[in-house]
């Protein structure tokens, strides 16, 4: 049997696996593993670290996330409150922008890395490469800058200026900024490193806007935001919505090489138009996780995973998997894909 | 074409190009020249072009919900405009209690339904985000609203105490739930079309579309009590 190492390695170099990897988004979950609050988990990189290992101890599947949570962007460019709930993950509660002034102002450089989001992500990067690098993929993820806006300003000031005259300006600087950001987190997120990148492009889904205004408004971010690290082991991520729509710009013309799709994109379709040009993660609808019974489990990771594996280039995945979920449930998932997936 | 017709695709394509102002002046023009009444553009132009804008978004892919959102806020603004000049108690067909579950503080697809609600003469009553549920009981009693919409983006507040079944368990409490409707919406109840049913709430709807179907339907069902 392959480490979860080498089942990726063989999938990125085009050979079969022994099996299909799977991927399990438990972010919050570490926490409970600790016996701590979600605030207390993330005030320590040492924390998430230790609550991913035992994670991957409990569950065995096949990735450990060196991430926190997605407000620490906002944090790293000046926010000053994330709110952490108990039994979710943490919000955006201080908006950095609030006038077109603040876009001007907002300085991006190296004094990011100074910060205590960036260095608690460090001490998680280093603990879980010392204690499961050889073994495991170690991701982690960024925003694309043509969805961060949102977490600085807010999303409906953020569509109010998308649709402001006089703002075309300010837009394109603040994109220009968010993708000097993602840069260099890109950048520093490899070389502290991490395997993989997932990036997160919410705004760029079909949720939010057709495929030719992704064309022409987000692709062009999207190649910017990888100027420096390049797309080797970027992962593009539906962050929530239908990618499906975007899947043939994005092949023809993103250079990523793996695209993770939404549960509610056709995972056909999706191997169908990838055609081997990359990989397809599909996940599983993890919402509907909270009230599935043993068997529903069964047959949604079965249908999925015969829905892609044929070929290879499969990946099963989840979303950001609910708090509440059972951990029966997320056994059981994870074994029948482990089942399910063996080629 | 008939004025009705003319009025509505010059409107549609105003608002369709989120040019507020050109919208605004077509509105005066029919007006001003007295092609149609306030009554007539209500109800022949504004609700049906905001609804054709949300079919497109949905069912044909064509609107960006950037454009929806912004299309929706217009629609919104000429029906108060609009509001000012007919009795409103006709044109009134009850009230509606908009906020985002405590906890959760994303307003975009609220404010949507909102302005498509009120496009449709509701008189729609914002709370915010992060909002209790006392406060969405408490402004519900103070405006003799028959329905509450609770919005969540994220599953936790979707599903959690403090959220739609907060306020089901306090209009049980204050023994209003037979007078008072309760309906959800947000991303974690797209992926489930079964998730409401967990937080007690009569109804949900995936878009601004259901929305106002829902909510017709369950004044009609308030009304047969």
């Amino acid at each position: 049997m392959s480490s979860a190492r080498q089942r990726f390695g063989d999938l990125m170099s085009g050979q079969l696996p022994d099996r299909v990897p799977v991927v399990c988004n438990l972010l919050e979950q570490g926490a409970k593993e600790m016996g701590m609050s979600i605030k207390d988990y993330y005030s320590k990189g040492e924390n998430v670290a230790y609550g991913q290992i035992r994670l991957i101890e409990k569950y065995g599947h096949d990735v450990a996330w060196a991430f926190h949570y997605t407000a620490s962007d906002a944090e790293m460019l000046g926010s000053k409150k994330s709110i952490f709930p108990d039994d979710g993950p943490p919000n955006v509660g201080h908006l950095i922008i609030k006038s077109i002034e603040d876009i001007h102002k907002l300085k991006i450089d190296s004094r990011i890395f100074n910060t205590k989001s960036h260095q608690e992500l460090l001490k998680t990067i280093d603990i879980l490469k010392t204690e499961l690098g050889k073994e495991y993929p170690i991701l982690s993820a960024v925003v694309g800058s043509y969805s961060m806006p949102a977490i600085l300003m807010g999303i409906e000031k953020w569509m109010e200026l998308l649709f402001t005259p006089q703002a075309g300006e300010a837009v394109n600087l603040l994109y220009e900024k968010c993708s000097q950001f993602v840069n260099l987190r890109c950048q520093a997120l490899l070389e502290a490193g991490v395997d993989m990148i997932i990036y997160n492009n919410p705004l760029a889904s079909a949720a939010f806007i057709t495929a030719d205004e992704f064309k022409k408004k987000a692709l062009p971010w999207i190649h910017k935001d990888v100027q420096t690290t390049g797309t080797a082991g970027m992962v593009y991520f539906n962050g929530g919505g239908e990618i499906n729509p975007m899947l043939p710009a994005l092949v023809e013309h993103s250079g990523f090489g793996a695209f993770y799709i939404n549960p509610m994109d056709d995972i056909r379709e999706a191997k169908q138009i990838v055609n081997g040009k990359g990989l397809v993660a599909a996940p599983i609808n993890d919402i509907k996780l909270l009230r599935f019974n043993e068997e529903e489990v069964k047959n949604e990771v079965e249908r999925i995973i015969s829905e892609g594996k044929e070929g290879g280039g499969f990946i099963f995945g989840t979303l950001v998997m609910p708090y509440g979920i059972p951990e029966h449930t997320i056994r059981s998932m994870i074994n029948v894909a482990k089942q399910a997936g063996q080629y | 074409m008939d004025t009705k017709a003319d009025y509505y695709n010059r409107y549609f394509a105003a608002m369709y190009d989120t040019d507020r102002d050109a919208a605004m002046g077509i509105i005066q023009s029919a007006l001003d020249d007295g092609s149609l009444t306030a009554e007539e553009l209500l109800i022949d132009v504004i609700s049906p072009s905001i609804l054709k804008l949300e079919h497109d978004m949905v069912q044909e892919k064509k609107a960006t919900l950037a454009q929806h959102y912004i299309c929706s806020k217009i629609s919104s603004e000429m029906t108060d405009w609009l509001l000012e000049q007919v009795d409103r108690k006709i044109m009134n067909k009850g009230v509606v209690i908009l906020g985002t579950a405590f906890g959760d503080f994303h307003g975009l697809g609220k404010k949507i339904v909102g302005c498509v609600l009120n496009s449709n003469l509701y008189r729609v009553i914002d709370i915010g985000v992060n909002v209790s549920p006392e406060t969405f009981v408490d402004t519900a009693v103070k405006n003799n609203a028959r329905i509450i919409g609770v919005s969540s983006m994220m599953i936790h507040t979707a599903i959690g105490e403090e959220g739609a079944r907060g306020v089901c368990s306090e209009l049980e409490r204050r023994g209003l739930r037979d007078k008072i409707k309760v309906i959800v919406g947000g991303a974690p109840f797209r992926f489930d079309d079964q998730l409401y049913k967990q937080t007690g709430a009569d109804g949900w709807s995936p878009d601004a579309i259901e929305a106002v179907k829902v909510v017709d339907r369950l004044m009609k069902e308030k009304a047969n009590v």
